[in-house]
């Protein structure tokens, strides 16, 4: 923050040291990666339920069925967009955008390489964005996010949308606390909040915080198994129940973007757990590996952190609500806080 | 671009504080609130301070808005205001708002204004705002009302518990030793049927009756009393 020109003030206050145009280019190209990993991460889903279901999966629209996606989203395009009569016009519309934007906004904070990569001649860092308070910003964007589906459940007018969305507000608060309270034990042994250099510590350390946080691991993804809602926790559109929990009444492109975000958000959680505690770009006993390797690799773990969701998903069967409730804030709570004191003890102990 | 940014921060500040007074549904106000704090975040951003930009976006719109939408979701909604004050409840608000505006225009005349003038510090130290700059602060220099705060919120969180026991009872009936096996090991298998006491009259180690209860707590209000005493007692 020392040489600041006057248009890059604001940015650099969370780091941004690029130039602009590097900063757009960045941001569209993001864009463009999260959204097309959509689809691919719909299909393998659907691939891998089939398989753990003792089925094919989709296979009738192109080769092994890869052509799938397109037409789930092209079908949901050219549906009608309906609202129904008492809902709130406005807020109706809005919701989905902000649970999508702000779930493909989560994507810039993945660190996908160490070093700044030389291309076409400008060093150019594989991140959108390198904050020194990238952790937070996480739990920020995935708070803004919650109004995505608060808004949307409560202005369309219906009782199922508005339990849905009355059990996100009590689910998401209730496990984001678990969450933000299990990455403590990683942020003090890292010392950063900063996700590449939370990364650039596990090289440094010469182990992955797994190893050391393996309980801090085991709440952050349970919790982040929560604030995803996807399967032991996805109360929030538990079908047998709620119909589709708070997007009953979506139909068409706007339920395709609360789709498009709940498949960001099954990514990020992989991308985010491989980042915290899997080493991010890190490669084991190969400590010089070419830095073109790190966005793959990284890659490459998130699959892994993804199949095990979808794994989880095609096992467990829901929770009931209660259960939900007193495991977040009796189990989870605790042992987070316990985790956090037990790693500060050993950090200045030893 | 700061100044741009500042000037639609500003604007949207003032214009979503007004409106948190001004409008008649109380839900609208609470998202009028919301964009408030979100645009205090931004203010606080062009000040260097990241970390209490983000934290507030954290805590109030997070959190604590998250709240005050769910409550009102539930009991507000409505075009109507909820039946007249009582007369000595206006005085005592007006009293209220009196005494604030003055020690905020005490407070904005007598340092703020300064600011205007001059153009600003000369040197910003690079870790200015970091939240290490900020995590040493409250444990060195800030430490007596850090944790006079943090006795105060711990102070408020009990209460909160203990009143809402009081009022509706988290456990109606006969009090139960709290145990985490019984959590991990609920008493029948924790099939729907037994959630809504079917088989086991008193489900799981800590299910909320689904029935409504006999206290005197509002009817409809039978959804989930312990999700809710518990997270406002965490605030």
């Amino acid at each position: 923050m020392t040489q600041l020109t006057e248009a890059t003030t604001v940015l650099s206050a969370i780091n941004a040291y690029e130039p602009w145009y590097v900063q757009i280019i960045k941001t569209l190209i993001i864009f463009v990666i999260g959204f097309s990993l959509v689809p691919l991460a719909l299909l393998y889903e659907r691939k891998l339920l089939g398989r753990f279901q003792n089925r094919p999966g989709p296979n009738r629209v192109g080769i092994y069925g890869s052509l799938q996606p397109m037409a789930d989203i092209g079908k949901l395009l050219f549906k009608e967009q309906f609202k129904p009569r008492g809902a709130i016009g406005w807020l109706f519309v809005l919701s989905p955008l902000i649970a999508m934007v702000s779930a493909l906004a989560t994507f810039m904070l993945v660190p996908f390489s160490g070093a700044p990569q030389d291309i076409l001649g400008t060093d150019v860092g594989l991140y959108g964005l390198d904050s020194d308070i990238g952790l937070l910003l996480f739990f920020a964007l995935s708070a803004i996010g919650a109004y995505g589906v608060l808004l949307g459940g409560w202005s369309s007018a219906s009782k199922y949308s508005f339990l849905g969305a009355m059990r996100a507000a009590a689910q998401l608060i209730s496990y984001e606390a678990s969450q933000a309270l299990a990455l403590l034990g990683v942020v003090m042994t890292a010392g950063s909040l900063s996700l590449s250099e939370i990364v650039d510590q596990q090289g440094d350390q010469g182990i992955w915080f797994l190893v050391p946080q393996i309980v801090g691991a085991f709440i952050f993804f349970v919790a982040t198994l929560a604030e995803i809602n996807r399967t032991p926790f996805d109360l929030l559109e538990a079908d047998s129940e709620l119909v589709a929990g708070f997007m009953t009444e979506y139909g068409g492109g706007r339920f395709a973007l609360y789709y498009v975000a709940e498949y960001v958000h099954l990514i990020m959680a992989g991308a985010m757990f491989s980042t915290l505690f899997l080493g991010g770009w890190h490669i084991p006993f190969w400590q010089d590996a070419p830095g073109f390797l790190d966005p793959f690799v990284v890659l490459a773990k998130t699959v892994v952190m993804v199949s095990i969701i979808i794994w989880i998903r095609a096992t467990l069967p829901r929770v009931r609500y209660d259960q939900l409730m007193s495991f977040g804030w009796k189990i989870l709570l605790p042992l987070a806080t316990l985790n956090a004191l037990v790693t500060a003890i050993v950090l200045v102990a030893f | 671009m700061d100044e741009i940014l500042f000037f639609v921060a500003g604007i949207a500040a003032i214009v979503a504080a007004a409106g948190t007074v001004l409008l008649r549904n109380p839900f609208y106000a609470v998202l009028s609130l919301v964009v408030h704090l979100l645009s205090l975040s931004l203010l606080f951003l062009l000040l260097y301070a990241q970390f209490v930009a983000v934290v507030q976006v954290m805590v109030y719109v997070g959190a604590v808005m998250v709240l005050y939408v769910f409550v009102n979701a539930y009991v507000g909604g409505s075009e109507e205001p909820r039946g007249g004050s009582a007369p000595t409840l206006k005085m005592f608000s007006y009293a209220i708002a009196v005494t604030l505006a003055v020690t905020i225009g005490i407070a904005v005349l007598g340092t703020g204004l300064k600011a205007i003038d001059g153009a600003g510090p000369e040197n910003i130290p690079a870790s200015f705002g970091s939240p290490a700059n900020i995590g040493e602060l409250l444990l060195t220099k800030f430490l007596l009302p850090f944790e006079a705060a943090s006795f105060l919120l711990l102070v408020a969180a009990i209460g909160a518990v203990v009143l809402a026991r009081r009022r509706r009872g988290v456990l109606t009936g006969e009090e139960r030793i709290v145990s985490a096996m019984d959590v991990l090991a609920p008493a029948g298998t924790g099939s729907m049927r037994e959630g809504v006491g079917a088989i086991n009259p008193n489900p799981g180690a800590r299910s909320v009756r689904i029935a409504p209860s006999t206290g005197a707590g509002a009817p409809g209000e039978s959804a989930d009393p312990p999700a809710r005493d518990t997270t406002e007692g965490t605030r």
